[in-house]
């Protein structure tokens, strides 16, 4: 083997491996990321962990957001459903069928799942604002169900997981339990988003957004894929909405049914960069560790606050902060005002 | 038979409010493709402006409703010309993320000017009640819904007799073609958001005559525009009237009839039933439905 | 070569509320042939086309693909039966690349690809057929006309189709554009594709038709070959007016 021959292999090998390392590098990243939150979970209090436990809730809620209404285009105002979802199917099925915390964890992801399906399937049919408004309709009417149904779900006073005595099937987590669980399915769901970025059903949801007529010409079955996407997006969020409900301990309608959870959701994921897996993610810890502190700094004001800074937000970076620096690189068009102009009328 | 009278008596004037609540919103909606999500924080402004001048002047609020108007319509016209404006050519969420921001910062400034504490207008007359057989009719609630249903019928004047409202229409049909005839789109917008601000704004003040009111409130006069906007028809007035009745009436009934407040629940199943089957309404036509943007 | 046609459509219609879009239509397409549909503005051409893949649903009659009756089968179901279309405005995926675009076409298609190497890998392949093959990386965005027909065609063609309907392709084409359009026409049929053709430009229609099929008011007015076609006076007549058809017969 001379030094020539050797040369140009070494070369084009060269290449090869730094292709794959670019295609490993966000996985690596993302694994040193859960390690690092771990390795902070040791740093922090227990109201520390609370909060932060809190930015790992919404990443899942925003990344799973992002499935149906980034990817696939279809902005979902009723979202909040399957979280409430989630969490009083794990409560009911703890107080009232006595089954353990995990398997009312999973159980609930299904339910929420088979009701993505359900509601999907008609809804799906429709466009834009309409689809958004539909799906609203759905949140609030269900939380008008659960609130009557007393029964079952304890209606407009709560209903309570049992966690101490001889009702509880499950301990209770605590702090850290709850920290290290919500981190795992911020992990999840950023796997997910992840993989359904890069895979084949990436490319359809893609596809349906920017075209649904070309996306069925192309032979997308584009009702099954929606409401694919619309049920891998419905299980995520009724997984967190049942580890909410556990930790919360005792849960209301107006709680777990509120739009306000879904707006702040989409808020992250706008903010972040709609269609991205990185832009929910940084929408959702930017967004979280804002309203914190503003919450504890300007207690009165914060809500105020939050709306001016969505308000300007959302005018001056309507496609979200990732897809603004993509295109701002690809173009050179850094201008915030050349930004503005695009959508302006 | 007399409770079911006078529910449905009660339905239709509560029904004719709703109406002038909603038809702002609908014609927002229908025209400019602007779902305004902080539409019941206008209507809860215009009650707090009615309020405040009975309380400051005495003005009675059926009077005091034009300051509600005038203020709000200056409002709503800065507000699209300088905030909505700039996106509305972007994807609806976008919009609805820029009203909902403004939601927030309208209810908590309201929260923090006036707190959150429910207020009402009392007016000696609007307690009283005139009797039409065994059917309480309240003063105050004839007077709103008479009010409601002519000014609805004078928007709807305005919009098809006037050429403001040629204009209106005009740019809500064909954007494009509306600019090529020398239409200024950025004015006409933001004269038809004014328009419905000033509209809500309106029906607010007659609100707080009816019953009381908090910033909390504005929410569900939102949700509910939504309702009354689609039964009627995007951007169709007289379906704003005919789906205010008909959602008065399901308040109505439902609440005399229905435990608990299932009848909410049912609004909203009317809500996803109509958008399903009959997007158009159950009055509208696929007014709006061909849109070219330019 | 068998003899069922690839397209065959029994009494076809679509009714809008009061309006006939289209109304029995009648007519098969044999395998390999190359069909011209011609038809005033209006006529239903469009209608027709998506009535045959799927977009719109019948509102009478019947449509049959090699034989199997495919009325009202979503466009999917369309695609997988090797029938390919392309759209009168163009729809490029617009956030994918050129060859993404294809790709799409090629993954989900009747091929049904799984691995992204190989459909990107394919796509450049039909690319280099249609001849837009240095373009792949770019945004469909910054694409000509001319190009971004080319690439419309590009994703019909991912589908390896065995009837392709093409919607007015040559609409604003320059003249320098039109002949190289009619040479991949004509490469397609030499591949045993059957071309379906909507067109306005007559020139075009008579370059590359073995028949044509006239449309008026959604009805069938006349089919044959295509000479014998264009210079049929009620032709003539659909697209000109009464007035001129009239005054044609005065002078001659």
């Amino acid at each position: 083997m001379t030094t020539s021959t050797q040369v140009p292999q070494q070369g084009v090998t060269g290449a090869m491996h730094r292709d794959q390392a670019m295609r490993l590098l966000p996985w690596m990243v993302g694994v040193l990321a859960v390690l690092g939150a771990l390795a902070l979970q040791s740093q922090l209090f227990l109201g520390q962990q609370r909060t932060v436990a809190a930015i790992f809730m919404f990443v899942s809620l925003a990344q799973a957001w992002n499935l149906i209404g980034g990817f696939t285009g279809y902005a979902c105002f009723g979202q909040v459903v399957f979280f409430g979802i989630g969490g009083y199917f794990t409560a009911i099925a703890i107080s009232h069928w006595h089954l353990s915390f995990w398997v009312s964890l999973l159980l609930s992801g299904v339910v929420a799942a088979l009701f993505a399906t359900l509601i999907g399937l008609p809804l799906l049919r429709l466009k834009g604002h309409y689809f958004a408004i539909a799906t609203l309709g759905v949140a609030e009417g269900m939380r008008e169900v659960v609130t009557n149904l007393p029964d079952l779900t304890g209606g407009g006073a709560g209903i309570t997981i049992p966690t101490v005595g001889p009702d509880a099937t499950t301990a209770y987590l605590g702090n850290e339990g709850f920290y290290v669980l919500f981190l795992a399915l911020a992990a999840l769901s950023v796997l997910v988003g992840g993989l359904v970025a890069r895979s084949k059903f990436g490319y359809a949801l893609r596809a349906i957004h920017q075209d649904e007529d070309a996306a069925a010409a192309v032979g997308i079955n584009t009702t099954r894929m929606k409401v694919l996407a619309f049920a891998l997006s419905g299980f995520i969020t009724g997984l967190v909405g049942a580890t909410y409900a556990f930790q919360q301990v005792t849960i209301f309608p107006q709680r777990l049914f509120d739009v306000n959870i879904t707006v702040l959701m989409v808020i992250m994921v706008v903010i972040g960069g709609s269609g991205t897996v990185l832009g929910p993610l940084l929408g959702a810890v930017t967004l979280q560790f804002l309203s914190e502190f503003l919450r504890q700094n300007f207690t009165d004001l914060h809500i105020f606050i939050l709306g001016a800074i969505i308000i300007v937000a959302v005018i001056l970076l309507p496609q979200g902060a990732v897809n603004y620096v993509r295109e701002a690189r690809r173009t050179g068009e850094f201008s915030l005002l050349a930004n503005v102009r695009k959508y302006r009328l | 038979m007399s409770a079911f009278l006078q529910a449905t008596v009660y339905g239709l004037l509560q029904g004719g409010l709703l109406a002038l609540v909603a038809v702002g919103f609908s014609l927002v909606w229908g025209v400019m493709n602007v779902v305004n999500l902080a539409h019941g924080a206008f209507v809860i402004l215009g009650a707090y402006i009615g309020w405040g001048m009975h309380q400051e002047f005495g003005l009675d609020p059926f009077l005091g409703m034009f300051v509600s108007a005038a203020v709000l319509f200056a409002l709503g016209y800065v507000t699209q010309r300088l905030l909505i404006n700039l996106v509305v050519n972007g994807p609806i969420f976008i919009t609805l993320l820029l009203t909902f921001g403004l939601e927030l910062v309208m209810v908590q400034g309201m929260n923090l000017a006036f707190s959150a504490d429910f207020r009402s207008i009392e007016t000696s007359y609007a307690g009283e009640s005139l009797a039409l057989g065994s059917v309480r009719v309240p003063v105050g609630r004839l007077l709103a819904f008479a009010l409601a249903v002519a000014i609805t019928f004078l928007l709807v004047a305005l919009v098809t007799r006037t050429r403001t409202g040629m204009s209106i229409m005009a740019t809500g049909m064909d954007r494009g073609a509306a600019r090529l005839m020398g239409i200024r789109a950025r004015h006409v917008y933001a004269l038809t958001f004014g328009i419905a601000t000033a509209l809500a704004g309106m029906a607010g003040a007659m609100i707080g005559t009816v019953g009381t009111f908090s910033p909390a409130a504005a929410g569900s006069f939102t949700l509910m525009s939504f309702v009354v906007a689609v039964l009627g028809g995007l951007g169709n007035m007289y379906g704003a009237l005919a789906g205010g009745l008909v959602i008065g009436l399901v308040q109505a009934w439902g609440g005399q009839y229905l435990p608990g407040t299932w009848v909410n629940a049912l609004a909203f199943l009317v809500l996803i039933i109509v958008l399903v089957v009959r997007p158009t309404g159950l009055v509208g036509k696929a007014f709006y439905a061909a849109r070219l943007e330019v | 070569m068998s003899t069922v046609p690839v397209l065959e459509t029994r009494g076809l219609g679509r009714s809008f509320g009061g309006l006939r879009a289209v109304s029995d239509v009648s007519f098969s397409v044999p395998e390999g042939q190359v069909l011209g549909v011609i038809g005033p503005n209006g006529s239903g051409k469009s209608t027709f086309i998506n009535l045959v893949t799927g977009h719109i649903k019948p509102t009478q009659g019947r449509v049959l693909i090699d034989g199997r009756d495919l009325t009202a089968a979503r466009p999917w179901v369309i695609a997988h039966a090797r029938v390919a279309r392309t759209f009168q405005i163009v729809k490029p995926f617009r956030g994918m690349s050129v060859r993404e675009n294809v790709a799409v076409g090629i993954l989900y298609g009747p091929q049904g690809t799984n691995v992204m190497a190989h459909a990107l890998k394919a796509a450049d392949e039909v690319l280099e057929e249609v001849g837009i093959a240095g373009l792949g990386d770019r945004p469909p965005g910054e694409l000509s006309v001319a190009d971004a027909r080319r690439l419309e065609l590009a994703k019909a063609l991912a589908l390896r189709p065995r009837l392709l309907l093409l919607d007015e392709v040559m609409a604003g084409l320059r003249h320098t554009e039109i002949e190289p359009s009619l040479e991949l026409i004509r490469s397609l049929k030499a591949r045993g594709i059957t071309v379906i053709v909507v067109e306005h430009v007559m020139k075009a229609i008579l370059a590359v038709s073995d028949r044509v099929l006239v449309l008026h008011q959604g009805q069938v007015l006349t089919s044959g070959d295509p000479r014998e076609v264009l210079a049929d006076p009620r032709v003539i007549e659909a697209y000109l007016g009464h007035r001129y058809a009239k005054r044609r017969e005065t002078d001659s």
